[in-house]
């Protein structure tokens, strides 16, 4: 089943809070894991590298490997890197770093050589945080609550094909593409065929969750100069399966939805602000009072809502 | 008869349900408050009853209904009166998808529009749509009426099997195994007794009633490629 989330505010404000009452308010959708791609006040310069350590007994070795590449690429950590505590396996860390000279070819070999710390965002503002069960847990976990930002996406995931386990949930990070991150409603019904395609033009797939398929199609529409919405329209034609799925970068968020008008969207859109998501009731925990809901429930339907023009003065 | 409230918020829906099944067996009209567009409100209804919700409900509200007088203020989600036998549900807002799924009786009124696949798998009933009716409207329905009179969606008709769409208004296109054809002064009037009734009468619409095609009835495989959309 699972359910799916966006929210924007004119300006710096509890984005973390909001979006885990969105996807609180879902959980029946699944709670197998549940993800949130959360956008900050953007960094001039730098980029925020939110990654999981699949072991947290060697995580300093692996932070080590990690830091080795940045300084091959001249960058290098600016502050030190965080992490939490529980006593969980894997191990969500939050780095800051200087830009690396080549952004893509430091991604790719960071991707390559440090397979037991897998980056799950990078980005001036993005901070993807994901990790097993609701969004409660998830939340008090990783103190999504506090974070303080113009604009989000959520998504609680009901497993249905691919495994369970906190890197293979959503969002997914468009790389190698700063600040771009996809959560998806639905199945692709012609994943390994665009997998293979894909993979023959050198991109890496770093799960077998068939909506990381939407995350590596969006950057390759991306690297041929397609902007969003026209990505977000082309792949109504491209793709095959049943998918509404939402997209984000700094500036803007959108949605497509499939041919068949399969998975619901429901949005409240007032003064600049918005709140989206699969269910109604959802967007209603938001708006407390009975605000017009915007239903896009029609066929090949897309939208790109402007994050506000406020955020570069914040 | 007097009015019970019962109010929603973030109240186990099991426990509302009950409640207003509580209330509705001595014979009250309930008043449903606070309902936040949750699932399930007011499923299985009896005879007789009698219910309005205030505001707008999730899925499935008034599913199975079995001949109970259902209104909703504002808008209802998924399925509203899936399966239901008889009664009436009014929706005076927007109807989301599969309004009427699978109903074989009764009566469902939208004032607003309704979203895509509204009667599939219908079995019988009227639904009336004051606005327009989305995406495969009546998709593979078997009988019943489909009442639209603000125009249609793409595929509309889809896949019908029997049962009858009627639309005013323009149709932005017709959906695989359905045709037009020209109703009779008979139905026409039977179409307008039933708006009269509704307070919609008007003898200047222009109705297109679609009907199947019946080639569908007599699948062949080889035939496949007629049917598909991709």
């Amino acid at each position: 089943m699972c359910g799916i989330a966006g929210r924007i505010l004119t300006a710096p404000g509890r984005i973390g809070a909001d979006l885990v009452e969105l996807m609180e308010s879902q959980r029946h959708r699944g709670a197998d894991s549940t993800g949130f791609a959360l956008y900050g006040s953007p960094l001039d310069t730098g980029y925020i590298v939110r990654a999981m350590a699949s072991n947290r007994d060697r995580l300093s070795s692996d932070l080590q490997d990690f830091k080795n590449i940045l300084i091959e690429n001249n960058s290098d950590f600016i502050s030190d890197p965080t992490w939490d505590d529980a006593d969980t396996p894997h191990v969500s860390v939050r780095m800051v770093i200087k830009d690396p000279n080549d952004f893509a070819a430091w991604a790719r070999q960071a991707d390559t050589i440090c397979e037991n710390l897998e980056m799950q965002s990078v980005g001036r503002s993005l901070e993807i945080v994901k990790d097993l069960g609701g969004a409660s847990e998830v939340a008090d976990k990783h103190n999504i609550r506090d974070f303080i930002g113009t604009h989000g996406l959520g998504h609680a995931r009901l497993a249905t094909e691919s495994s369970v386990s906190p890197t293979a949930s959503h969002p997914f990070w468009a790389r190698p593409f700063p600040d771009v991150a996809i959560v998806h409603n639905g199945q692709i019904t012609d994943y390994y065929t665009w997998r293979e395609r894909l993979e023959r033009k050198g991109y890496r797939f770093m799960t077998y969750n068939d909506s990381e398929l939407l995350a590596v199609w969006i950057s390759d529409q991306m690297s041929q100069g397609l902007s969003q919405a026209q990505s977000l329209k082309k792949s109504i034609s491209q793709i095959d399966g049943v998918f509404t799925y939402l997209i984000s970068d700094i500036h803007s968020m959108g949605f497509a939805k499939d041919r068949w008008a399969i998975k619901p969207l429901v949005a409240i859109e007032e003064n600049g602000q918005m709140a989206v998501a699969t269910e109604e009731q959802a967007v209603r925990m938001i708006y407390l009072g009975e605000e017009v809901v915007n239903n896009y429930d029609g066929p090949s339907m897309t939208k790109t809502w402007e994050i506000g023009t406020l955020r570069k003065a914040a | 008869m007097s009015e019970v409230i019962v109010t929603v918020k973030d109240r186990p829906i099991r426990e509302v349900n009950r409640e207003i099944k509580a209330a509705l067996a001595e014979g009250n009209k309930v008043i449903v408050r606070d309902t936040r567009s949750r699932h399930n409100l007011g499923v299985g209804l009896p005879p007789g009853a009698d219910i309005r919700f205030e505001g707008s409900v999730g899925y499935y509200c008034g599913g199975l209904n079995d001949g109970a007088n259902i209104e909703v203020e504002r808008n209802v989600g998924w399925s509203c009166g899936e399966a239901m036998a008889s009664g009436e549900i009014l929706v005076n807002g927007y109807a989301g998808m599969s309004l009427g799924a699978s109903m074989r009786g009764g009566l469902i009124h939208v004032k607003g529009d309704a979203g895509p696949r509204c009667g599939v798998a219908m079995k019988g009933g009227d639904i009336v749509v004051e606005g327009k009716i989305g995406y495969m409207a009546g998709f593979m329905s078997h009988a019943g009426r489909i009442i639209a009179l603000s125009g249609a969606g793409e595929a509309c008709a889809d896949s019908l099997w029997g049962g009858e769409v009627w639309v005013a208004g323009p149709i932005e296109s017709l959906g695989v195994d359905s045709k037009v054809v020209e109703p009779s002064s008979q139905e026409i009037a039977s179409v307008e007794k039933l708006l009269d009734e509704l307070g919609l009468g008007d003898n200047s619409h222009q109705w297109q009633k679609i009907v199947s095609a019946q080639r569908l009835w007599h699948f062949e495989s080889r035939d496949a490629s007629a049917w598909l959309m991709i």
